[in-house]
């Protein structure tokens, strides 16, 4: 391992692992179909990874500290709605852009708050509130499509120096997201609290204030992404942002992050997003039939948790030997030490 | 040397019970103070006075002869390591030495300067330790270090160590050791406490003895003998080595014929009723494998006979049924309901003697009762039956354990360390009781890592090495450094 303090603090090698899978299954996909290696496919895969890239970004910062947010997907189609509601009636792109930003980190600390305030499981408070959000929305747009102005599209299909806007905003976010992990305490408390909770009382570090943070944090991601997602659609539909928690919290998982919280990093959470979109795209090449696609996903999932479950049990295996080892040696090398221990009280 | 730290009269009511009264002692810079006493003699209540997380009831604490009525840990630079580390087991090493105050603004940490301060406390405690690894990957000595380091950064002038040395392995403990001698040299203080009388005699200078809440001695520990302050702190003498055994019968009662396993081989023993047989050994000897393995916990090859009949199959419920029972020795996870209340614990085995017959499901007839004659016959001291296991001490938890399988009048017992981290006046009562289930014809097998334990109380002693028995000796010819050379491997 490398010396260098800031690549060490970095290599967590966790996300080594969909690294690999990705650069695997790429290489793959590049045989299978000549199309795949252009330069317009591996721009449009990125495009497409970004939505959940950039939410993963926030719910990584969640997960960390232990926590979770189901009700992401509701946040997200909850601001889609307000957003092409206001931009419907009022046509300020300023007003709508800001109003449906506030409500998305609003919404998101609410969780946040609600975990906090009444000592609740993130779980099922997250489940609760995104069949509130969900509600909300519906009850906004009394489930109507809405179309939003060719302007707005600017988000979703626009570029900016030749790079597309969905991709600018994740790198965005992304770089963002790696500065308050590792400078700001806000940051480095997340990932205490997730390591232990208790030692993070102890500590008196401000557990509390952090954790309705990283939940207003995750509803702020979920706001750019949700007008990204608007954007490329190019209206708002009843549909959007149904099941994607499940695609954003696997893409955290496949990228490595400990669902128990403490460790993780960004970096495979948006390698875990693209990832899952380099195995739709290759449903995708090969025709496959699209009812397949949510099968594959599902099993790719379990198969990663399986593989980690089954090295972290080899490596529990191995320290233990490595431990027995240890005592072996000191038997030999110091066996008067463990005399007096048995002889001793 | 003037006392850095003076407490005078320091008292701690809780609903009007006096959990510490009128405690005086001082603690000079330097100097290493051993703060001794059983489980529940108040050790706890005055280590977290002394570090500010309780406001006394009566008394005061004189910081530098200025009187405090509660101590702030930061102001008054006193650190506490508990039992229970405080550290962030994912986070490396310097992130968990500074992340109470870490250097730079709050949206530009300065890790440069935080890696300074952490090598700096690293090197001043005179270990290496590499400051960038992550602390769940560390041995429980140098996770025990981290924390004191830790520790030390947000204070350093009394430092209490409250059993510093249960988890840590001999070489670590001397680490240990070492470093406290160090801190001892700059002018720390420190208050240690701990239930090992050798380890007291070796780093302490002084010692303050507590008993049901009062300080029974205080003073140097020079002037002491051993069995002086385990007289003190008991209340009662305490003879270990002269206990009587009664003679076994010949009646065999469990025997092992060549058990074989991955983690021992070619076992074979046997036990007759009313005799006790101890099993000696290094840690990693096989011994609590063997013991899981009798009792049907882990597979392993060859025949367990009870009362002269093999269990066939052996699983844990025939072994049951035969009679035979087995305390683990890990109580806290393997023995005990933690969060139920005691008298559910005591039941737990023999549950099926309760239920109504014709109202199965409606509670449980007379084990209320028969839980408090266990309570009353062992000696357990328990504010309720109804309390929480967890809230007792571990010479009670095990008393709890031992008076569940008693309840079933087992015709073997299996014990596995059955005294760890119990104190000496609750180990003195678990072997009284192991004798006397002697006596009453039960076959038992101790597993132990304290030898002179298996000495005071065992007819014979099995000696395991690397997974198999080497050596066995009859009570007329114990001899302590004969059964560690034939342990240890060296040569006699």
């Amino acid at each position: 391992m490398s010396r260098n303090p800031l690549a060490r603090r970095i290599g967590r090698q966790k996300w080594l692992a969909v690294a690999a899978a990705t650069v695997a299954l790429g290489t793959l996909l590049s045989f299978i179909s000549p199309v795949f290696l252009t330069f317009s496919n591996l721009e449009s895969i990125l495009i497409q990874a970004s939505v959940t890239a950039i939410m993963a970004v926030g719910m990584t910062f969640i997960i960390l500290t232990a926590g979770i947010d189901i009700s992401v997907g509701a946040i997200l189609f909850f601001t889609s709605a307000l957003f092409a509601k206001l931009m419907l009636e009022t046509g300020s792109f300023a007003l709508a852009f800001a109003a449906s930003m506030l409500c998305a980190t609003v919404l998101g600390a609410i969780n946040g708050l609600l975990v906090v305030r009444f000592r609740l499981s993130p779980l099922i408070t997250t489940l609760a509130t995104y069949s509130i959000y969900r509600g909300m929305a519906i009850h906004l747009t009394e489930a109507q499509n809405i179309p939003v102005s060719r302007d707005v599209g600017f988000l979703g299909n626009g570029e900016l120096a030749g790079i597309p806007v969905p991709i600018l905003l994740m790198t965005v976010v992304f770089l963002a997201g790696l500065y308050a992990l590792s400078r700001t305490r806000l940051g480095v408390y997340a990932r205490a609290i997730g390591s232990s909770t208790r030692s993070a009382r102890e500590s008196s570090l401000p557990v509390d204030r952090v954790t309705v943070a990283v939940y207003a944090i995750g509803g702020f991601v979920t706001g750019i992404a949700a007008l990204v997602l608007l954007a490329r659609v190019g209206g708002l539909q009843s549909g959007i942002g149904i099941g994607i928690e499940f695609t954003v919290i696997a893409a955290v998982v496949l990228g490595g992050t400990r669902l128990t919280g403490g460790s993780g990093t960004l970096v495979g959470s948006v390698l875990g997003a693209v990832f899952l979109v380099l195995i739709d795209n290759g449903l995708n090449l090969l025709n496959a039939s699209p009812y397949l696609y949510d099968i594959v996903r599902g099993g790719v999932l379990l198969a990663a948790v399986i593989v980690d479950r089954l090295s972290a049990h080899r490596q529990s295996g191995q320290l233990l030997r490595q431990k027995a080892g240890r005592l072996r040696m000191q038997d030999s090398v110091s066996g008067r030490d463990d005399t007096s221990a048995l002889t001793g009280n | 040397m003037t006392a850095v730290f003076s407490v005078r009269g320091l008292t701690k009511q809780f609903a009007g019970k006096r959990v510490v009264d009128g405690l005086d002692f001082d603690v000079r810079a330097g100097e290493i103070v051993a703060l001794v006493g059983e489980n529940g003699a108040g050790k706890s209540t005055t280590k977290n006075m002394l570090c500010g997380l309780l406001e006394p009831s009566a008394g005061q604490v004189l910081v530098d002869g200025v009187a405090v009525q509660r101590i702030q840990p930061q102001a008054h630079g006193v650190a506490a390591v508990h039992q229970e580390l405080s550290l962030f087991p994912s986070l490396s090493v310097t992130e968990n030495l500074c992340i109470q105050a870490l250097p730079g603004h709050a949206a530009r940490i300065d890790w440069a300067a935080a890696e300074r301060t952490a090598c700096e406390q690293l090197e001043f405690l005179g270990i290496e330790i590499d400051p960038f690894a992550i602390v769940e990957s560390l041995g429980a000595g140098q996770q025990q270090i981290v924390e004191i380091a830790k520790a030390l950064l947000s204070a350093d002038r009394l430092l209490i160590l409250d059993e510093p040395t249960t988890s840590l392995t001999a070489p670590e403990r001397e680490k240990l050791f070492e470093i406290m001698q160090r801190l001892k040299a700059r002018g720390v203080a420190m208050i240690f406490i701990s239930h090992f009388m050798d380890e007291i005699y070796r780093v302490s200078d002084s010692f303050v003895c507590l008993r049901d809440g009062h300080q029974v001695g205080t003073g140097s520990l020079a002037g002491v003998a051993r069995g002086e302050l385990e007289h003190l702190m008991v209340g009662r003498s305490i003879d270990e080595t002269h206990r009587e055994l009664a003679a076994p019968t010949d009646d065999e009662a469990i025997r092992l014929d060549s058990l074989d396993s991955d983690d021992f081989a070619q076992v074979s023993l046997r036990v007759a009723r009313g005799e006790i047989l101890g099993i000696a050994g290094l840690m990693g000897a096989g011994r609590t494998e063997l013991a899981e393995a009798i009792f049907g916990l882990r597979p392993c090859r060859g025949t367990v006979s009870v009362g002269g009949e093999p269990v066939v199959p052996l699983n844990v419920a025939t072994m049951m049924s035969r009679g035979v029972c087995y305390l683990p020795e890990d109580r806290r996870t393997h023995g005990l309901f933690l969060n139920r209340p005691v008298r559910e614990n005591l039941s737990a085995a023999g549950i099926l003697r309760f239920v109504r017959r014709w109202l199965p499901g409606f509670g449980f007839r007379g084990e209320r009762v028969e839980a408090l004659r266990i309570v009353e016959r062992l000696a357990i001291s328990v504010p309720h039956v109804e309390s929480r296991v967890a809230d007792l001490s571990g010479g009670n938890q095990q008393k709890v354990l031992l008076g569940r399988w008693l309840a079933t009048e087992p015709r073997a017992c299996l014990l596995d360390e059955p005294t760890k981290g119990v104190d000496i006046g609750a180990k003195f009562d678990i072997h009284t009781r192991i004798v006397e289930l002697a006596r009453a014809g039960t076959a038992v097998i101790v597993v132990s890592s304290d030898l002179p334990e298996l000495l005071g109380i065992a007819h014979r002693i099995a000696v395991m090495r690397k997974g198999r028995i080497v050596g066995e000796f009859a009570r007329a010819d114990f001899d302590s450094v004969n059964i560690i050379s034939l342990a240890t491997g060296a040569a006699p």
